[in-house]
């Protein structure tokens, strides 16, 4: 298998930072359940699904997360933070 | 109560306090490479297909099976003509409640549609791929299940890219 390029969407960054994804995209404030926005705003879904499918072409660090603020989609909720252990 | 240390076998391991809802999770950070394909098409050329963990599937498909405590290892199928209504979510470890009300919260099937019909993709994937993303198996749930998941997309989706989503 040649492997195949992935973006991740994640609304739990700290967590998702510690598997490293190759690419990855948090839309900042989106509660868990909420990963492409609210219900029937599909016009937020398409920014962030199509934000998410960009960072395809772009020179992204890989490992690291992208955050990205989508104003419409209104009250901001904070994302689980994890304890990290160094070994 | 605290939970067993399972050491993975590889440089990943996890200690969890095992309390439903609000486990707290310890890992090591990876050290080894991030593993990276890169993606060298037009966007607007490209197939794209969605693997959630989100417990997504058909209404008619077996639900995953929320009562085992360690957590179903299984994934299902969704075709890209899918009726948005027809899928539902199984899971017991998020609020899944704005996904009932629409699925295109954690599964953009509909989105991708819309992308694909302004011509910002150039379709979607043959299959698409729902699981449920709680488990307390880590090691068969990424060398498994993650594999198994990997091989449909890789031999049976042309798939050009992945979304991936959790809840």
């Amino acid at each position: 298998m040649k492997g195949i390029p992935t973006v991740l969407i994640t609304v739990s960054p700290e967590v998702s930072a510690q598997m490293r994804p190759p690419r990855a995209l948090y839309p900042k404030g989106f509660k868990i359940g909420n990963s492409l926005g609210r219900p029937d705003m599909r016009e937020l879904q398409k920014k962030v699904l199509g934000d998410a499918l960009n960072l395809l072409s772009q020179n992204t660090r890989p490992g690291e997360i992208v955050a990205v603020e989508y104003p419409e989609y209104g009250e901001q909720y904070e994302p689980p933070h994890v304890k990290r252990v160094s070994s | 109560m605290r939970g067993r240390a399972l050491r993975s076998g590889s440089d990943v391991s996890l200690t969890s306090d095992v309390r439903p809802l609000t486990p707290r999770v310890f890992v090591t950070i990876s050290r080894k490479c991030v593993p990276f394909t890169p993606f060298d098409r037009e966007l607007s050329k490209s197939t794209i297909a969605i693997v959630t963990a989100g417990g997504v599937h058909l209404r008619d498909q077996e639900p995953f099976n929320i009562s085992d405590e360690l957590g179903d290892l299984g994934y299902r199928e969704i075709p890209p003509d899918v009726d948005s209504t027809q899928l539902m979510v199984t899971h017991h470890h998020y609020d899944h409640s704005d996904a009932d009300r629409d699925i295109n919260v954690v599964f953009p099937i509909d989105v991708l549609r819309d992308l694909e019909a302004e011509g910002v993709i150039g379709g979607l994937a043959r299959k698409h791929i729902g699981y449920m993303g709680y488990t307390m198996q880590l090691k068969a749930m990424y060398e498994g299940t993650a594999r198994e998941i990997a091989n449909d997309i890789d031999k049976g989706s042309r798939a050009d890219a992945v979304i991936l989503t959790g809840g």
